[in-house]
């Protein structure tokens, strides 16, 4: 078993929330807002990882703590094994060039002004990595290359606005390769890009897993895109993983009823195709008001009434694959008509 | 919102290199640069080309001053006997070394001073800002006149006073544009590459905000000259040098005017007045060239005037008639855009039919041509875009035919859009709920105040925000409310056609489902049809009757969904629907299609998918396919389909996916 390029441990990140006017003239204390809440997991070389999530689950938050860009509360984050928070300044700026971002948009992160070989040079440059100009060329090319930019020659010169969005997304991982990173980590890496050159993109990324042992956590909304793409997925709500495992037994076989939710009403191209969509109602609620028990019970379809004062943890399953519900526990409801018929209902879908 | 800019725009670019280009195409800038190029040859090439030199000492005679122009002295002398047209030269010298040595100083401390504070932002940013407001308020002027006074009227005088009193709209400017680059995600990503400041600054910033800054300094030299012509007229000019405002003013203080010397008086002005505008139109046609988003937005205006073409007529044919007569008929619709090339044509020919109570959907790449087919229909085209052909049948009417007032009771009342953005789509400063109240109001006057309020607050109950939430502003909501917000703005009216143009693209898909489900619930109820621009075919099969397959500017394929989803027949169709991740079959990888949508300037002469199609043959390259039926209404243009094709092509194109 390889050792793990990143391993997150029971990490939370809190931030002050804003307190209103009255609040502040009786001097009460900002509510803190738990954007991730005792969150872990790992990723391995050449492993895909796809955290899933809606706006609010605290996924950007996860992937910033991954860059190094802002410090854990409590638990640890240790990249090759060793632990981002016990690093010296020197040693922590060191260690980020081997974790590279993908921004979401392609469009709007690259400098127009910048020709493609300045920008994949940017960051060599700016860590002083490689000396000597004809160092620099080469470790560009060869980045283009894997890149898949092919002839380099006739990408180089050019311009971010000549290139189409799937190019520049291309562009975009090239300046990442050109550090040799160890872990990528993808935000939204194609939900810009239109579907005909998504799966550019998500092949491209694959392939560098699967080629270069590069290990990439890929954060996205949309549990289609990643499917066929990602080896593991951690599908996270409100702050928390909720269900995580092989990424196809979670597609397959989802235990937590918000995983099936998320999955029932991804659109499938195919008109014909029998289906009742989870639609749940109102939105994911406010980091600052977590509900009591487990948080997702206002809007779960099945809650019962240990679901307002339980907060379940994540209950193993079998075969890596672990779902945070109180229907899947130990001392599960069962299939007791009182409390099981919902479930039942659900698992239909 | 940019998506609608975006159609607008055929060759989207910022590089300043491109700019260079646009200021030689704008006839103001030719011209301005031209003059200021004259004065700096005269100030340069003064010596040589000056009949006289003004600075020698002459013997002056009775008979030498004010004397008109003559072959001797081709503007005449002035009270000195001195040639005019001599110290016209020379004076040039002097306005244009004040001008360009003030305007330096101007934008060298307005510059540091607006990118340090846009840059740093906090405690620093707005202390500097605080003493930029101060500069930008005292009288200019005055001031100037009371420090040159004081200090005493040498030339380092007047060019110190001049720079640094003006360089506070110089910082505001910069200001600005950095606050905005400073944002940017090239920036943000610099950052998470790990660059210092140093570096963001000399690699990112700099090099955006320089081009406004060189448009912004040709400016300031105009007004630097004024100022320094304006001193010397009041006198306060340096007497050792020759300026065109101290020319005026002794020709003033000289009794030239009583002389009736006009050739002393109108010389300098002219000079005057040649360089300031010369410089200012300079300056503006830069700014212009280097700020385009400075253009009107499309949506302000009515397009009063349609350019119809010759053969606009109905031309019935490859489409099969429904059962009922349709809402709308979309009749070859052909949208133009002025190009400095010459017209592109974005939407082609296309036709389709829109039935009562049912959901149509048009796809395709970014590019096709769907949100501009939408926008020409609407008439809601961008500046330069043009309906040059077809027919848009509503009722009895012919949209197009329409005079604009008409045209805009029926848009919104009767055929409403929700687009893109919703956010930016609504009014920020005013409550959400008396948005939707004054939509009903505008097409209903006849409702009064109470009665819109209590109608609106109904549809905010109906798309599911709630009438507690009708006085919250447009930032409390969270992007599906706002979506949600859109959508009653658009039921406002009870309209008979929604179109709504990817309503769902930004919002996370449970906030996605939600929004197609109020949206099919509402056409269901109210018997209103839905035109649905996606680019999403999951969204399609789930919630559209027909859709309209739209490649290039023109329509690729259309029919029932669950028939074009079963047997597409044009290859982009299968392309399409092989690059659409399916979680019925997770284990699928996707295909996508080599290359992109052709670019309007750049258009195939045959069929427009022809370069990235795999069963493209030589007629493909020559010809456009026309719409080949086939079976039960489906339409796609694509010669594998013509009874007539090449049987090794057929056989080869086999369109099965």
């Amino acid at each position: 078993m390889p050792e793990p390029v990143a391993v997150v441990r029971d990490v939370s990140v809190a931030f002050q929330g804003s307190r209103s006017l009255l609040d502040a003239l009786r001097l009460r204390p900002a509510p803190p807002i738990r954007a991730v809440d005792g969150v872990s997991f790992s990723v391995l070389p050449g492993e895909v990882l796809a955290i899933v999530g809606e706006s609010g689950s605290g996924k950007t938050t996860t992937a910033n703590l991954l860059l190094g860009l802002l410090p854990a509360s409590e638990g640890s984050v240790a990249l090759e094994g060793r632990e981002l928070g016990r690093l010296s300044r020197r040693e922590l700026a060191r260690m980020r060039r081997s974790v590279q971002m993908i921004f979401q948009d392609p469009y709007e992160s690259l400098n127009p002004r910048m020709r493609v070989g300045d920008i994949v040079a940017e960051p060599l440059r700016v860590h002083r990595l490689l000396r000597s100009a004809s160092e620099i060329r080469a470790r560009v090319r060869e980045a283009l290359e894997e890149a898949g930019l092919t002839p380099v020659d006739a990408y180089l010169r050019r311009l971010p606005f000549e290139l189409s969005g799937g190019q520049r997304q291309r562009v975009a991982i090239a300046a990442a390769l050109a550090m040799r990173p160890r872990l990528l980590v993808a935000d939204e890496p194609v939900s810009m890009l239109d579907v005909s050159i998504r799966a550019e993109v998500l092949n491209l990324l694959r392939a560098l897993a699967d080629e270069h042992d590069i290990a990439v956590v890929m954060i996205t909304h949309d549990l289609s895109t990643v499917a066929a793409y990602a080896d593991r997925i951690a599908v996270m709500y409100l702050g928390r993983i909720v269900e995580t495992g092989d990424a196809r037994t979670v597609l397959t076989d989802p235990q937590h009823p918000y995983t099936r939710a998320l999955r029932s009403v991804v659109p499938i191209p195919d008109p014909s195709a029998r289906r009742r969509p989870v639609i749940l109602a109102g939105e994911t609620p406010d980091p600052s008001r977590i509900p009591s028990g487990c948080r997702f019970h206002p809007r779960c379809p099945v809650a019962f009434d240990r679901c307002r004062t339980v907060d379940p943890p994540l209950f193993d399953l079998g075969g890596g694959h672990e779902a945070a519900c109180l229907l899947v526990g130990p001392d599960a409801p069962g299939t007791a008509p009182a409390d099981g018929g919902a479930p039942e209902a659900i698992r239909e879908s | 919102m940019t998506a609608l800019v975006e159609v607008s725009a055929p060759t989207p670019s910022a590089s300043a290199r491109l700019s260079w280009r646009r200021l030689l195409q704008r006839p103001m800038g030719v011209i301005g640069g031209g003059m200021l190029l004259l004065a700096l040859l005269a100030a340069v090439a003064a010596p040589f080309i000056s009949p006289y030199d003004p600075y020698a000492p002459a013997r002056v005679t009775v008979f030498d001053i004010f004397q008109p122009p003559s072959g001797a002295h081709l503007l005449g002398t002035d009270d000195s006997g001195k040639d005019i047209l001599s110290s016209l030269f020379y004076g040039a010298r002097i306005s244009l070394l004040v001008g360009f040595a003030a305007a330096a100083i101007t934008t060298v401390i307005g510059g540091l001073v607006g990118i340090v504070a846009g840059y740093r932002g906090g405690r620093i940013g707005i202390g500097l800002m605080s003493i930029t407001d101060f500069f930008l308020v005292i009288p200019e002027i005055a001031l100037q006149i009371v420090i040159v006074a004081i200090a005493g009227q040498s030339l380092l005088n007047i060019i110190l006073v001049i720079g640094l009193l003006g360089w506070a709209s110089t910082a505001r400017l910069v200001r600005s544009q950095t606050l905005s680059v400073r944002e940017r995600k090239f920036v943000l990503r610099a950052r998470a590459i790990g660059a210092g400041d140093a570096h963001i600054l000399r690699r990112h910033v700099v090099p955006a905000v320089l081009p406004l800054m060189i448009a912004n300094t040709v400016l300031v030299v105009s007004l630097a000259i004024l100022s320094e012509s304006t001193l010397a007229f009041i006198g306060l000019g340096d007497p050792t040098v020759i300026s065109w405002g101290g020319m005026l003013n002794h020709a003033f203080n000289r009794s030239a005017i009583t002389a009736g010397a006009w050739w002393a008086l109108i010389p300098p002005g002219f000079a005057i007045v040649w360089v300031v505008l010369g410089t200012t139109l300079l300056g503006t046609a830069l700014e212009d060239a280097l700020n385009p988003r400075l253009k009107r937005h499309h949506l302000e205006r009515e397009r009063s005037l349609l350019r119809r073409g010759g053969e606009a007529f109905l031309r019935r044919g490859s489409l099969a008639p429904g059962p009922a007569a349709p809402v709308l008929e979309v009749r070859n619709l052909t949208v133009e855009f002025d190009s400095p090339g010459g017209p592109l044509r974005a939407v082609d020919d296309v036709s389709f039919d829109l039935y009562r109570g049912e959901t149509l959907g048009l796809v395709g790449e970014s590019g096709c041509g769907k949100t501009t087919t939408i926008l020409g229909l609407l008439r809601l085209l961008p500046p330069g875009g043009h309906v040059v052909g077809g027919t848009v049948r509503y009722g009895d009417d012919d949209l197009l035919a329409l005079e604009p007032a008409e045209m805009r009771s029926i848009r919104w009342a009767r055929l409403s859009l929700v687009f893109q953005g919703a956010m930016n789509a609504l009014n920020p400063v005013r409550p959400v709920g008396d948005q939707v109240a004054e939509a009903i109001r505008i097409h209903e006057p006849r409702a009064g105040r109470r009665e819109a309020t209590r109608r609106a607050e109904q549809l905010l109950e109906r798309v599911g925000i709630g009438r507690a939430r009708y006085r919250d502003y447009a930032h409390q909501y969270s992007g599906g409310m706002r979506q949600r917000a859109m959508i009653a703005l658009a039921l406002a009216c009870r309209p008979d056609v929604i179109m709504a143009d990817e309503p769902t693209t930004a919002l996370d898909v449970m906030i996605q489902a939600q929004i197609l489900e109020l949206l099919s619930e509402l056409s269901g109820e109210m018997g209103m049809s839905v035109v649905l621009v996606t680019h999403d075919l999951g969204v399609v099969a789930q919630t559209c009757d027909r859709l309209v397959v739209m490649y290039g500017g023109r329509v690729a394929e259309q029919g029932a969904t669950a028939q074009v989803f079963a047997s597409p027949q044009h290859p982009y169709t299968q392309r399409l629907l092989g690059s659409f991740p399916d979680l019925a079959h997770p284990e699928r990888r996707l295909e996508g299609i080599a290359g992109t949508p052709p670019r309007l300037d750049a258009m195939p002469p045959g069929c427009p998918f022809e370069p990235r199609c795999a069963f493209a043959f030589d007629r493909c390259r020559e010809e456009v396919p026309p719409l080949y039926p086939a079976g039960d209404g489906q339409v796609a243009s694509c010669f594998l389909l013509d009874p007539r094709a090449p049987s090794t092509a057929s056989t080869a194109g086999a369109p099965n996916a």
